[in-house]
């Protein structure tokens, strides 16, 4: 590829990602991902038919909750629950920029 | 390249054991967590107490920088002798390929950016790395699209199948109507894949400059609007300039400070479009002339109003 050329990149929320491709691309194991969505912890993400899809916030939270097991020995429960009040501290910071108060 | 002390990194004696470089990781883990840290720096220092734990956590890793620090000092200039690790086989200590790239020269040097060389044999096919990047954009560019160039640090294989770090510079479209955390794929543009199979995935994580006018929620943008008395009591029209293009928004008579108005479809171009809201802030003129408080006292005289009504 020449240093001038273009790459044009397609934006995920446009598809459902498999299991695999989350997988792959978050550098966790197939049965960890999948253990842990059957186990409710990953929002976002629905089965079809006994097919997992996910959505791409799925992406975030599961190397979120990978960095938090690894580094704490959290259990994954626990994992998730630290992953859902990121996401909310998320949320409610960027509603208080919105409101100018940050 | 500069030597680097990773039990100074994590505040550790040279002879602590397993379960006290853990407890330091995990104190210092959650102190500089990038999501929860007002340290400025904590991002980087989180790198720094990654790379010292995932050398000083992984025994083998361990007793090779043992034996090669022995004599150096912390920022002292650093070059190990060749073969120094013949005897050790690394492991990727938790951390994947994308976040050990991240780690220092003087870590790439010593344990290949990928924590060790690949021993893979012939006629083994796998997949290429995905990687994960942060691009951080200016909100015109949802506006109106744009080409980025971002440099990036990445895991390649040598001509001998050792790991090096080679940083790329990469021109990337950024479609119009993108979003503050979606992800961008770039495909092909991960680690080389082995044995013929196919490279992984670039994905870039969306994220705006902060906008001196605007702030974003997700499709929507959020702006304050400043208002004359006046205005806010009468009524008016008035034009706002957006990052492409602009509108004119209707003030209706009696807006108070705090209402928010929402225009639809003005917001990031996405499909569908998000919206503008207007948070409306009613600005005093000073009473610093004559004529001004004349004016203020001429109000305070003839109109019944209370502030403090119904409080």
């Amino acid at each position: 590829m020449s240093e001038n050329e273009i790459l044009i990149g397609t934006l995920l929320d446009e598809s459902w990602l498999t299991l695999e491709q989350v997988a792959a691309a978050c550098d966790v194991e197939a049965d960890w991902l999948r253990s842990h969505l059957e186990a409710g912890l990953m929002p976002h993400a629905e089965s079809v038919a006994g097919v997992w899809r996910l959505a791409e916030e799925t992406l975030r939270r599961a190397r979120r909750m990978r960095a938090l097991e690894r580094d704490f020995d959290a259990v994954p429960e626990l994992a998730a629950l630290v992953a859902d009040l990121l996401e909310e501290t998320e949320r409610l910071r960027t509603r208080l920029r919105c409101l100018g108060e940050e | 390249m500069e030597f680097r002390n990773y039990y100074d990194v994590l505040g550790v004696a040279r002879d602590a054991t397993a379960e006290e470089i853990k407890k330091a990781f995990r104190k210092l883990a959650r102190k500089y967590h990038p999501d929860v840290s007002k340290e400025p720096d904590a991002e980087q220092r989180m790198k720094e107490v990654n790379e010292a734990y995932a050398v000083l956590s992984d025994p083998e890793k361990r007793a090779a920088y043992d034996q090669l620090a022995q004599g150096y000092r912390p920022g002292q200039e650093f070059r190990p002798p060749p073969g120094w690790d013949a005897g050790f086989e690394f492991s990727g200590g938790g951390f994947s390929p994308h976040e050990t790239a991240e780690f220092s020269d003087f870590f790439a040097e010593l344990f290949g950016g990928l924590g060790g060389r690949t021993r893979r044999s012939g006629g083994f096919h796998a997949r290429g790395e995905d990687h994960h990047a942060k691009i951080y954009l200016d909100l015109e560019d949802a506006f109106r699209g744009a080409t980025r160039q971002i440099s990036l640090r990445a895991p390649r294989l040598d001509a001998q199948g050792h790991v090096v770090l080679e940083t790329r510079t990469l021109n990337v479209k950024i479609p119009k109507g993108v979003r503050e955390g979606q992800t961008i794929r770039l495909a092909g543009q991960g680690s080389p894949g082995i044995g013929g199979a196919p490279a992984g995935d670039l994905l870039l994580e969306v994220h705006f400059q902060p906008h001196p006018r605007f702030r974003v929620d997700g499709r929507d943008l959020h702006m304050t609007l400043p208002l004359a008395p006046w205005e806010a009591a009468l009524g008016t029209v008035i034009p706002i300039e957006l990052p492409e293009g602009g509108v004119k928004v209707r003030i209706p008579p009696g807006a108070q400070s705090g209402q928010q108005l929402r225009v639809r479809g003005k917001g990031i171009p996405a499909e569908p479009p998000g919206d503008l809201l207007l948070s409306l802030q009613v600005v005093l003129p000073p009473a610093d002339t004559p004529r001004a408080r004349e004016l203020y006292e001429t109000m305070a005289r003839e109109l019944a109003f209370d502030a403090r009504a119904g409080r």
